[in-house]
């Protein structure tokens, strides 16, 4: 298993934002976490994350327990994500974006950037070209340049991606990717996400946009109110009556309204 | 000709911005990760007081003086940047203004040590030292044609311009690195910058240390180009100072506080009405700047706009 979620629940004072959620992600998956808004799906990536401490409960990724690690050594054991309200360093070119993402894989201190040592030219070097190289990926190398705050809602949401991908992760978590994005971008997307796939990463999702949440993911896990109501394959999901009652059927009510 | 040009009064100004400009870069470098100080005048402060200490009571080379000046205010800041590290914004302002009161107390009341209210006088002079050393190898201020009180402020001038240049050059360089690009992320976003795995932590404290040890050397460089300092130097006012360096010129980049530093404390000295005035004036470019450019007069735009146009210029 490459991360084990084992009875997490989070209190913030009187709301309770997860309840004992439970659920594992094999390798190479790409693992579903979806649910209304307010459900706790964000709340789980900043546990698995780091970001602040779970009520109850344990992470474990490779083996390896997450809780109580900071955030900075998450990444370096080799979770990385973007964030829902995009968090890009909005005056730094998109470029320099990425090459922030490739920090804790690079060593160059204080002493042998100021003297410019060999390594250090060297280091540098390599962290342009990844950095090209994945903006490649994510089709924005034509804007390496360009200020991070003027990019378009959907390419932001790429070079989001690209930023998690350069610290090199075995699991990249994406809270709600195509968020704002229009069709053909959300296709772009779904390409991305395969080829992210290929790489060998692994790829837990939060997605509103079913049609491609139940394309592109192996399982999934349903949360409501905190607490888990199904998981399983996209086919047990679809089938599920507590899911179709409490989301999806609740959605279509949405839709018509 | 060269006698006639030399005139150590304006070389003594000249030496007075470049010290500025030193503390303009220390307050940059704490600001380079959103962090801040009002402590920048205690730093100096201490960097002063140890230097003048050991070279006039312990009979230390002026070398040493200056150089453990400096690194003692570099571990005071150490010592202040880890438990304010928490502290956001205003809060870590109200904080480190805190410390600086208390040295400035300390200052005025450790009285054995630092003559208390009245100050240090007769510090060892840099521009003095240096040219005593040239003569010991045989130069004399008459072998170029000069006095010898021109030599010195002359002797001062160069020695303070190369160190300037240096540590501009230093910083120049830590900043388009991957330890200044980590000082970026953190100031832009200190959450998002921890997620991309970038140790806020330790990359906070060294900027915080930094700043520190730059404003500790600036600091002992004053102390032995006035060759007298007293706790008033160091006060509220010249924490402020250093801050509207970096709030008038900018810092976003290196340039900003260095503008900002060279043209303030020139200013005065070409308008003398103006030097009256001059925390008035300070007040009220602090409303205007933060009301009509709150990020400096000069700002990453503007340095990459310039950057754009050489580049296009070299192309064609
Ligand atoms: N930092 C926080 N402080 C207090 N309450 C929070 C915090 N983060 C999330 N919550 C609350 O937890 C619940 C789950 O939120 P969230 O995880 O963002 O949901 P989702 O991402 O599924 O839409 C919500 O009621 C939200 O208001
Ligand atoms: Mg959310």
């Amino acid at each position: 298993m490459v991360l084990e979620v084992r009875g997490i629940t989070k209190r913030f004072g009187g709301i309770q934002a997860l309840t004992d959620v439970t659920f594992q992600v094999g390798k190479g998956e790409v693992f579903g976490l979806i649910g209304p808004n307010g459900a706790g799906k964000t709340t789980m990536f900043n546990i698995i994350t780091s970001m602040f401490p779970p009520t109850m409960g344990e992470v474990i990724f490779m083996g390896k327990k997450l809780t109580g690690l900071k955030p900075h050594e998450v990444t370096e054991a080799g979770v990385c994500r973007t964030f829902q309200n995009i968090r890009l360093f909005p005056e730094m070119t998109v470029l320099e974006n990425v090459t922030v993402g490739q920090h804790c894989r690079t060593k160059s201190g204080v002493w042998s950037s100021v003297f410019r040592t060999g390594a250090q030219k060297q280091e540098e070097k390599s962290i342009r070209e990844k950095a090209l190289e994945l903006l490649r990926l994510v089709g924005l190398e034509e804007l390496q340049d360009t200020f991070a705050d003027n990019l378009a809602y959907g390419q932001q949401r790429r070079l989001e991606i690209a930023r998690a991908l350069a610290s090199d992760p075995k699991l990249l978590l994406l809270d709600e990717p195509a968020a704002g994005m229009n069709e053909s971008e959300t296709k772009d997307l779904f390409d991305l996400i395969q080829n992210i796939k290929k790489l060998g990463i692994t790829v837990l999702l939060i997605e509103h946009d079913m049609p491609l949440v139940m394309r592109i993911c192996d399982r999934l896990i349903v949360l409501n109110f905190g607490k888990e109501i199904a998981q399983g394959t996209p086919e047990e999901i679809k089938n599920n009556p507590e899911v179709i009652e409490a989301y999806l059927g609740r959605e279509e009510e949405e839709d018509l309204a | 000709m060269l006698a006639e040009l030399i005139n150590p009064y304006y070389l003594q100004v000249l030496s007075f911005i470049l010290i500025n400009i030193i503390l303009g870069v220390s307050i940059y470098i704490t600001l380079s990760t959103g962090q801040l100080s009002l402590g920048h005048a205690g730093f100096m402060g201490i960097g002063a007081y140890a230097s003048a200490i050991l070279t006039l009571d312990y009979h230390m080379p002026l070398v040493v003086g200056i150089v453990v000046g400096a690194i003692l205010a570099g571990i005071v800041g150490l010592c202040i940047g880890i438990p304010t590290l928490r502290l956001q914004g205003v809060y870590l302002a109200i904080a480190t203004l805190g410390f600086g009161e208390v040295i400035r107390v300390l200052f005025i009341n450790l009285e054995g040590l630092t003559k208390g209210a009245v100050g240090i006088s007769s510090i060892p002079h840099i521009g003095r030292e240096l040219v005593k050393g040239l003569q010991d190898f045989g130069f004399k201020a008459s072998m170029i044609g000069l006095k010898n009180n021109q030599l010195i402020s002359l002797s001062v001038f160069l020695l303070l311009l190369i160190i300037t240049l240096l540590i501009i050059a230093f910083f120049i360089r830590q900043t388009n690195s991957r330890v200044g690009r980590a000082f970026a992320a953190i100031k832009m976003d200190e959450r998002a910058a921890e997620a991309m795995g970038v140790n806020i932590t330790y990359y906070k404290v060294l900027a915080f240390a930094q700043g520190a040890m730059v404003a500790g050397f600036a600091g002992a460089l004053f102390a032995h180009v006035t060759a007298y300092i007293s706790p008033a130097d160091f006060s509220y006012h010249r924490a402020v100072e250093i801050l509207i360096f970096a709030i008038f010129g900018g810092s976003e980049v290196i340039w900003g506080p260095i503008f900002g530093a060279a043209f303030l404390t020139a200013m005065p000295e070409i308008l003398r009405e103006v030097n009256e005035y001059r925390y008035m004036i300070y007040g009220v470019l602090l409303v205007v700047m933060m009301a009509f450019r709150p990020q400096g007069l000069i700002d990453t735009q503007m340095i990459y706009k310039l950057k754009q146009r050489r580049k296009k210029k070299g192309v064609s």
